[in-house]
């Protein structure tokens, strides 16, 4: 993929310079660059019905490791790297970024999804993991533009600041809630506390899972 | 007239935010992007003699290695234009975990298995990571300097004179660091989060030595940023140059061990306070000198130590003095209530062991010290509301019920009570604004205005004031905010967001309201604004207007446009403007593990005028979690062996989770303060964390008869 040079022309001389000569240089040499970028242009898009590819073809690298996975109710099948989290499967690869990364090391818990009903932290989930079993995010959590009593509570407790937490915090709270840990504030405060959040929102995320809680129960 | 209160609105980007729907910065993912990871300096201090690159060019994926070959001379400093922008790529080490280049790939992980196969050989220098022993070092900041405290203090009849301790704290935002670039079109877009468009622009462009007109920087949404994204971002310049070197997007998220590396943090600060009172209470001089950590090139100022408590009372005699110690480390930066966090816990634990020596009930002793005006200036206070808010909260705590002697308030098990009271203080800044409203008659308006929305509920602020000001549809209304394409950005910190853009906002509405009446004539049309518009078959109507601090030049604008930092406050030209809070903590020791736990605060701010009553309550509890986090569990250790951070992750940089925190019973004052600024609000963000601390130490005091002077306050310290 070379830039073309007119448009390299308003970043001025020295820096047109610098651009082209090493895009020039990389084509010629003909590297991974080049072939990959054909290889990206040419991936083929899913037909209705079959389970979808993952939105972005897996780049040349690492084992590679068949999957079928099922993410918020529909069937994927992918070709992925085996180091792959299923944080950054379903980011990069999926383009399901409502599932966030804030450590990628397991302690914060702002990438928490469900796997098989159960709150697991992504990142620290192979997507190999995935093989044969069911995840949900947060885009599978409301019915449609219904929100789920757990994604309104949120609204009306305000129990969100910068809203980057949020998603981990509302996986990790419906599970809290579905596991019978909300008997009393201490409790879900204890069960809240593998998700961190950083602008202080706790009040009213307790708040909203008591809420939440009783009307889960409900439905 | 007293504007009435606005009232309780839904946080407006929270139905989005709950879907998982906001895009932040690392949720950009365009086709054909490659994905970059940092090569971080493995010493503190030196020159790479070699990168070792060619091992990681063999991974496979690996598309190229950018190394300071890759990037222009630094622009030469000007005498007096913006601070030059951050380094890029760099074989001169200056501290441990500068980037020393960058591997771009394929696959994220590819990048990382690149990075992590780089063997940089170092030529090492000795380096100094801390600042003990270096005291004598000093690199005065300007005094601030009130009445003749040295004679004054002499004079005296009570005195404390102790020191107090912070230490070194990094933001830890959720959001990890994170920029996407990309090269389309001639343009060159960048998409970070970032308080600042402006500067990340000007960082590019000035680094890079490329043409401003090419450049665009948008940050839509920051997942958390407390200061940590306010200047210029290393990483940024990076990720643009690799976009423009591959011709494809990039994208970097920063790990966060090295986020504490190459990020602002809250420098450690060391205070010397010296109080003297009447024999009947009334404090009549203070002197107060703090020392803190500094990099060799960094200008966070230790002079503003002194903003807050020098305006906390009115002690007519104050000298404040300050310094830097320079170390080989990143550049210290603000962190939420920068300065305050410190200053106010080490003043107000001081004034309370001042009320302690003189027998005397510690509110009681503040509400007996109240100011009428600024000591430092002599000018009037554009309003005050302390008083108001250490009264609310004494009554909401029922602090009359307290004993005043330490130990003797306990529960039932031995838990040991204490009781503490402090307050906080913070300037209150404004900086000009430039902002274009438009209605249109098929339903929509659209709203551009200066602002970074970090969390702290810049949108609904101006959303509150539309919605209820201006009679249009919610539903089709659009904010437009930290986009470099729009009207001019200008950095959102120190409080002054919402006085950056509601009082715009506020005349924006003004002059649309003047010009449909103008339009409509004499016509009596029922319906909004749109309908009325549809009316008079007109597609649409757009003002532009600008505001400026009271007392601002009109030059001011123009620096505006130029991407300059020209906030005013808190000192204007006819009074000094300060918001004030007020925080109420019951600390609970337990008899054998000396755990400390904070069962209940009551925290009551001044901010002036409230606009968006949700979004400011949820600023207090944010900055009451913020200082008790602070008090009892953060602190970053600095290596000395090896430069750089022992704790460089949310595991051992301890900050508070859900189980550290109960009850918080917040309360705002919202009184308008029409002297600030035609809305009547003042900043919010840092004051309701300034003085936390200090409650927290005087409540320690309270339940145990120990003092603590040194931050956070650790169960071995009450053994
Ligand atoms: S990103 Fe997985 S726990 Fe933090
Ligand atoms: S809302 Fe910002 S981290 Fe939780």
């Amino acid at each position: 993929m070379l830039p073309d040079d007119d448009a390299h022309d308003a970043l001025g001389p020295e820096m047109r310079d610098r651009c082209l000569a090493i895009t020039r240089r990389d084509t010629l040499k003909g590297g991974t660059a080049g072939a990959l970028a054909l290889a990206l242009a040419g991936a083929p898009a899913p037909a209705a019905g079959e389970p979808s590819a993952a939105a972005h073809p897996m780049p040349v690298n690492g084992e590679r490791l068949p999957i079928r996975t099922s993410v918020n109710g529909r069937p994927v099948a992918a070709e992925i790297d085996t180091r792959t989290s299923l944080l950054d499967f379903l980011r990069e690869r999926l383009d399901l970024t409502g599932t966030k990364k804030g450590c990628d090391h397991g302690q914060c818990g702002a990438c928490t999804v469900h796997l098989d009903g159960q709150r697991v932290v992504s990142c620290l989930t192979l997507a190999a993991k995935a093989e044969g079993r069911a995840v949900v995010t947060i885009e599978g959590v409301s019915d449609g533009d219904t929100l789920h009593p757990m994604q309104q509570a949120f609204i009306d407790h305000d129990a969100l600041q910068c809203g980057y937490c949020t998603p981990g915090q509302i996986m990790a709270a419906i599970a809290c809630v579905r596991e019978g840990h909300t008997g009393s504030r201490d409790e879900i405060r204890e069960y809240m506390s593998g998700n961190i959040c950083r602008c202080g929102a706790y009040v009213g995320i307790v708040a909203a899972i008591e809420d939440a809680a009783a009307r889960m129960e409900r439905i | 007239m007293i504007p009435t209160p606005f009232p309780d609105r839904p946080r407006f980007d929270a139905r989005d935010m709950v879907l998982g729907r906001t895009r932040y910065a690392a949720d950009r993912r365009l086709a054909g992007m490659l994905h970059a990871m940092t090569v971080p300096a493995r010493i503190a201090k030196g020159t790479v003699t070699s990168l070792g690159a060619e091992a990681a060019l063999r991974v496979p994926g690996v598309v190229r290695v950018l190394t300071p070959d890759d990037f222009p001379e630094p622009p030469p400093s000007a005498e007096d234009g913006p601070p030059p922008p951050p380094p890029t790529l760099t074989s001169t080490v200056s501290f441990r975990g500068e980037p020393i280049a960058l591997v771009i790939a394929e696959s994220l992980e590819a990048a990382i298995e690149g990075a992590e196969a780089m063997r940089p050989v170092y030529a090492e220098e000795p380096f100094q990571a801390l600042m003990d022993g270096l005291e004598a070092d000093r690199e005065e900041a300007e005094p601030y300097v009130a009445g003749d405290a040295a004679a004054v203090m002499a004079r005296a009849a009570v005195t404390v004179s102790e020191t107090y301790e912070s230490p070194t704290q990094h933001h830890n935002p959720i959001e990890l660091m994170a920029t996407v670039a990309e090269f389309r079109d001639g343009r060159l877009s960048v998409h970070e989060c970032s308080q600042s468009v402006g500067l990340a622009k000007y960082a590019v462009f000035a680094a890079l030595r490329i043409d401003p007109a090419v450049v665009d920087v948008r940050s839509p949404h920051v997942g958390g940023s407390f200061g940590q994204k306010g200047l210029a971002q290393r990483q940024t310049a990076l990720i643009a140059q690799a976009a423009l070197l591959t011709g494809r997007p990039v994208k970097l998220v920063m790990p966060r061990g090295q986020i504490f590396h190459v990020a602002a943090y809250r420098p450690r600060s060391r205070h010397r306070v010296e109080l003297g009172a009447t024999g009947e209470g009334s404090m009549i001089a203070a002197r107060y000198d703090a020392i803190q950590e500094q990099s060799r090139q960094g200008f966070f100022p230790a002079a503003e130590y002194h903003e807050a408590p020098i305006r906390l009372y009115g002690i007519e005699n104050y000298l404040g003095t300050g310094a830097d110690i320079r170390l080989d480390r990143q550049a210290p930066g603000w962190m939420r209530a920068p300065h305050a966090q410190a200053s106010c816990f080490a003043f107000e634990s001081a004034v309370d062991e001042l009320a302690w020596k003189l027998g005397q009930d510690p509110l009681a002793f503040r509400l007996a010290n109240d100011a009428a005006r600024d000591p430092r200036t002599g000018r009037p206070l554009s309003s005050r509301f302390m008083r108001e808010c250490l009264e609310e909260g004494a009554r909401r705590f029922g602090w009359k019920e307290r004993v005043a002697q330490p130990g003797s308030m306990t529960a039932e098990d031995g838990t040991l009570i204490g009781w503490g009271v402090a307050c906080g203080a913070y300037p209150s800044s404004m900086p000009p604004a430039i902002a274009r409203l438009r209605v249109g008659a098929d339903g929509r308006t659209r709203f551009a205005v200066s602002g970074h929305e970090m969390g702290q509920g810049i949108r609904t602020a101006i959303a509150s004031v539309l919605i209820e000001e201006l009679s249009i549809d919610p539903v089709g209304l659009e904010i437009v905010i930290a986009d470099t394409t729009s009207v001019p950005q200008h950095m959102t910190a120190g409080s002054w967001g919402t006085a950056g853009c509601v009082p715009a906002t506020m005349k924006a509405v003004e002059r649309m309201r003047s010009a449909v009446a103008e339009l409509v004539g004499g016509q009596r049309i029922a319906g909004n604004l749109h309908r009325q518009l549809a009316m008079v078959r007109r597609p649409s109507v757009e003002v532009e207007v600008s505001e400026l601090a009271p007392g601002q030049k009109p030059e001011a604008l123009e620096e505006l446009k130029a991407g300059g930092i020209v906030a005013m406050g808190p000192e204007y030209p006819a009074f000094t403007s300060m918001s004030y809070g007020a925080h109420f903590v019951e600390v609970r020791v337990e008899p054998r593990t000396r755990r400390v736990r904070v069962p209940r605060v009551v925290s009551i701010a001044d901010c002036g005028r409230v606009i968006s009553p949700r979004t400011a309550a949820s600023q207090v509890y944010g900055g009451v979690i913020w200082g008790i986090g602070a008090s009892l569990r953060e602190r970053t250790e600095v290596d000395p062996r090896f430069g750089g951070y022992l704790n460089s992750d949310i595991a051992d940089y301890v900050v508070a989770v859900n189980a550290d925190i109960e009850e918080i019973d917040v309360g705002l004052i919202d009184r308008p303060d029409l002297i600030a600024n035609r809305a009547g609000l003042k900043g919010l963000g840092q004051v309701t964390m300034a003085g936390v601390s200090a409650a927290v130490a005087n409540a320690v005091f309270h339940a145990t008869g120990k003092r603590l002077r040194s931050l956070p306050m650790r169960i071995e310290d009450l053994l």
